[in-house]
């Protein structure tokens, strides 16, 4: 696996001398991009941070994975912590940073004593003296938003703020900040050192109704049924959320696994998350699940999101209890529509991906359960 | 006051005292000078920092697609039936506190939990049985 590579301190020493300018360069024609999700080009994102007249600036590496279903970076620091630590490192003296920050999120807390070996090995191979501090989230799927985080390490209640300006401008204290992936920052090492580098692999999470999930380091643009098979279903896949902000589809082997053909279709790709449902589960209960989550992690800062997921938790188990009509389906839809085009940040504007693209792709199992309440009354009649 | 994070300085609280009270919120306000209202705002925000006293043993159970998938659900209805107490509560003795918790990023090998922030994985009731019982 390329991201199981080490580098050994060898790319920080590389960018040192070959200084900030032409280690952007390098990074934009080897085509380094964020993992998070958003694919922005890294040399881009470290570019506009120094080109900021400003002197006091922060590197923050974002080890705040919440997104359910993606296990990616917990993959990575536990198996190759160093790289991505090299990477932080080149990043803050390519920036000029005058700290770096780790935000690691707390469900991963028992991986601390690992990356605070990382971080005096890396130290003392590169002998860098930027300070590094950890900071430990304490359990909210907002803090994975770019904004949020900087507030939360900022000690204020991680609410997003306004975009423009954007953090490269006015980041965490209010000084231009780079925020990059824990996948970014260890791809940053291994494009520096190896000539090899190859930009499209990705780290695929696979879960769901499979056997074997698990990391799979496979290229983007693969057929989504090579990588069901690697998960070996026990029975038929029926459909494919890529976790829970990215929407389902209907499973089709042929399918091309790339922001290309994935994002024009109401989905997000995202991170390479790939949860599989199998034809025993109810699309349904997954909305109702899902849910349930964006009820609990809408941060609550504007109203869309806050009483929107709400309602839409009511009406969904109402669904699922079977007490509802069929009109209910169309206020879902409506609602949900509503939530994605007046919410505030990310999270409320894909909160009801998954339950757009339910109703699109699965209506008649929505239909069906409201259906059978009105059997169920027949009965009782 | 740049150096000081406050999460970090919530935490240490937590493992000191298991919640954070009004009294320790006061205390890191006198030693921070971080008003106590954004300590308050901040602690209350958080899912993994609690407020209220919580039981020796604080559980985290995955409730998120995956785990669900997997068959999380019967997991939490057990340690409900089992425990005597909802998602949220501590039980009479103060030995555990059960939480339904979003993604623990343990996906693969679903359905888990946490205890005390040790990732327990690939549950079943037996399993459960088993982890209880080590907890004195």
């Amino acid at each position: 696996m390329q991201i199981k590579k080490q580098t050994k301190g060898k790319a920080y020493k590389k960018a040192k001398k070959l200084g900030s300018k032409e280690v952007i360069k390098l990074l934009k024609n080897k085509a380094v991009v964020g993992q998070g999700g958003a694919n922005f080009p890294t040399g881009t994102k470290w570019e506009m941070v120094l080109n900021e007249k400003e002197p006091e600036k922060y590197i923050i590496c974002n080890a705040d994975e919440g997104e359910p279903g993606t296990f990616k970076d917990k993959f990575i620091l536990t198996n190759n912590p160093d790289i991505v630590i090299e990477g932080l490192l080149i990043g803050a003296e390519v920036i000029k940073a005058k700290k770096a920050f780790i935000y690691l999120r707390g469900e991963y807390e028992y991986l601390l004593p690992k990356i605070k070996r990382s971080i005096t090995k890396v130290k003392k191979q590169t002998k860098s003296k930027i300070p590094i501090e950890i900071v430990v989230g304490q359990g909210a799927y907002i803090c994975g938003e770019e904004t949020a985080i900087m507030e939360s390490i900022a000690n204020r209640r991680p609410q997003p703020l306004q975009k423009p300006p954007f953090p490269t401008q006015n980041g965490l204290y209010g000084k231009p900040t780079v925020l990059n992936n824990v996948g970014t920052l260890a791809n940053v090492s291994l494009a520096i050192h190896y000539k090899d580098f190859d930009p499209e692999l990705r780290l695929y999470s696979l879960s769901g109704n499979l056997t074997t999930p698990g990391i799979f380091e496979l290229k983007l643009g693969i057929k989504l049924g090579d990588l069901i098979r690697l998960g070996n279903p026990e029975h038929p896949i029926k459909a494919v959320y890529f976790g829970c902000f990215g929407g389902c589809m209907p499973y089709n082997p042929d399918m091309k696994i790339s922001p290309k053909d994935i994002c024009g279709k109401d989905c997000i790709l995202g991170s390479c998350t790939i949860i599989a449902v199998d034809e025993k589960h109810s699309i349904v209960d997954m909305a109702t699940n899902i849910a349930k989550f964006y009820e609990f992690e809408s941060c609550g800062k504007c109203t869309p999101c806050r009483e929107g997921t709400m309602r839409i938790l009511g009406l969904l188990e109402n669904i699922s209890m079977k007490d509802a009509s069929m009109k209910d389906l169309d206020t879902l839809q409506e609602l949900a529509e509503v939530i994605k085009e007046t919410s505030f940040c990310g999270l409320g504007q894909t909160a009801t991906s998954h339950l757009l693209t339910a109703l699109k792709h699965f209506r008649k199992e929505f239909e069906e359960r409201v259906k059978e309440k009105r059997n169920r009354r027949r009965v009782a009649r | 006051m740049q150096d000081i994070i406050l999460l970090n300085e919530l935490r240490k609280v937590q493992d000191k005292e298991g919640y954070v009270s009004e009294k320790s919120a006061r205390k890191i306000n006198k030693k921070t000078g971080i008003p106590l209202s954004r300590i308050y705002a901040a602690a209350t925000f958080y899912a993994k920092i609690h407020t209220e006293p919580q039981g020796k043993y604080v559980i985290e159970v995955c409730n998120s697609p995956s785990c669900y998938l997997n068959g999380s659900l019967n997991l939490i209805k057990y340690l409900v039936r089992k425990l005597k107490i909802k998602s949220g509560q501590t039980t009479k003795d103060k030995k555990f506190s059960l939480h339904i918790s979003s993604c623990i990023g343990c996906c693969d090998e679903a359905p888990a939990m946490l205890l005390n922030d040790k990732p327990y994985t690939k549950l079943t009731k037996e399993k459960i049985d088993e982890i209880l019982k080590k907890c004195k």
